[in-house]
């Protein structure tokens, strides 16, 4: 992952989606050990205070839980959860975010389907 | 823990006054970010802590101590800026031996790494270095010393784009294996804000604010298009920036304490809203007239 400076989301968010995506896609499994603040800092070069603010943010959310002394883990819950909120968000958002550039463009529902189905089957036949 | 607790601060030179009843605390194995404008009070401040001016009024305290003339003080802060004295008699080289005499946590070898790592010829000597390759060796030393409070004054002046990142990596890397209290100061807060935790911006001898980095960026809101609808949905809230672009658009930065609800009714107004970046936050908040550069040309 590269950094995106000002401008963008804010680095610890950015920190905490790419470890749910290291997450997501098997890379760190349940109950195994996540990066330490000190690992994620000297990975991208910043601060260790934002980049604990990224990992207690998903240990609210309890996709990771803390070991006294040894540090972060991944829960059993945690894929379950970063997809939940991934479907409820993130991609209620884009849909919205969708829809919204193709009413500017004047497509109409059934048009705008049309082009999603297009662009699945192609996902699809990939 | 605080390392450094500051009151009531004041500083005057003759009739001008640096700072002015200045308070605020840094807190143990921080960086702090010391932001502000020329002649804000930036480089007072920091030989103050170092103990290199004397304060006109106030309280300071670093370590429970005042720094004026504190020995012990002395051997555990480094201040770096560009007009550090070394003995001209010595060779570089000599130079990082003596430091290595008055430091007691001094790393030599990390200093003779980073002397091989941007190439300084031994035997030169302080005074015959170009302005970047003095600032260099002043941040090796700086780096090297290991000091309990580390000060950095306008450390990259003069270092080109590379050597400038590879200080503030140095820097990050070297404070994550041996933390420390570290202040930075620039005007260029872009290249360093990462690396921050803290920030505290002065201005005119003055706090601003003192707030950590995550908090900084969320401060203000940046908010732009169509100058009428844009001016109706400021109304009441407090306008940190403004700038008129062609074609009737407005670009405005107001305080971020909107709701959810304030947002979404901003976006379906076909208003662009954008997060506002830590360095322009900063010149914005610290700007003394009101508008811009643009006004001065403006005559009408």
């Amino acid at each position: 992952m590269i950094l995106h400076g000002d401008g963008a989301k804010p680095i610890y968010i950015q920190i905490k989606e790419w470890l749910e995506t290291e997450i997501l896609s098997g890379k760190i499994k349940a109950d195994q050990k996540i990066y330490s603040q000190y690992q994620l800092a000297e990975m991208y070069n910043i601060n260790p205070a934002t980049a604990a603010k990224g990992l207690n943010i998903l240990a609210e959310e309890t996709i990771l839980y803390k070991k006294r002394g040894l540090g972060m883990f991944v829960s059993n819950e945690a894929r379950e959860i970063i997809l939940m909120k991934r479907k409820n968000t993130t991609l209620k958002n884009l849909v919205r975010d969708l829809v919204g550039e193709a009413k500017r463009l004047e497509v109409s529902e059934p048009a705008l389907i049309e082009m999603i189905k297009i662009a699945n089957s192609e996902e699809e036949n990939k | 823990m605080n390392v450094i607790e500051c009151n009531q601060l004041s500083k005057a030179y003759g009739k001008f006054d640096a700072l002015n009843l200045l308070s605020f605390r840094i807190e143990e194995n921080k960086i702090t970010g010391l932001i502000g404008r020329n002649g804000a009070g930036k480089t007072t401040l920091l030989k103050i802590i170092a103990g290199y001016l004397k304060k006109s009024s106030g309280e300071l305290r670093v370590f429970s101590e005042d720094p004026f003339n504190n020995l012990k003080l002395s051997a555990n802060t480094i201040f770096v800026d560009d007009d550090m004295n070394f003995p001209p008699a010595l060779t570089i080289r000599q130079l990082l031996q003596a430091a290595g005499t008055f430091y007691q946590n001094w790393d030599m070898d990390l200093a003779l790494r980073l002397f091989d790592y941007f190439e300084f010829n031994p035997n030169q000597k302080h005074d015959n270095l170009s302005k970047g390759k003095r600032s260099t060796f002043n941040m090796i030393v700086g780096l090297a010393a290991r000091c309990p409070i580390t000060i950095f004054d306008e450390p990259t002046t003069g270092m080109d784009a590379a050597v400038r990142k590879d200080f503030y990596r140095a820097l990050l890397k070297d404070y994550l294996a041996h933390p420390r209290t570290i202040i930075l100061s620039s005007h260029l807060l872009n290249e360093m804000v990462e690396i921050l935790e803290d920030i505290l911006l002065i201005k005119n001898g003055e706090k601003y604010f003192q707030m950590s980095i995550a908090d900084v960026k969320e401060f203000a809101i940046g908010i732009s298009g169509q100058k009428q609808i844009v001016n109706e949905w400021i109304t009441g809230k407090e306008i940190l920036y403004k700038k008129s672009y062609t074609l009737g658009n407005t670009y405005v930065v107001v305080r971020n304490d909107l709701s959810e609800a304030e947002l979404e009714s901003a976006k379906r107004k076909g208003l662009e809203i954008s997060p506002v970046a830590a360095d322009d936050l900063c010149i914005y908040l610290t700007g003394d007239t009101k508008g811009g550069i643009d006004d001065v040309f403006d005559r009408g």
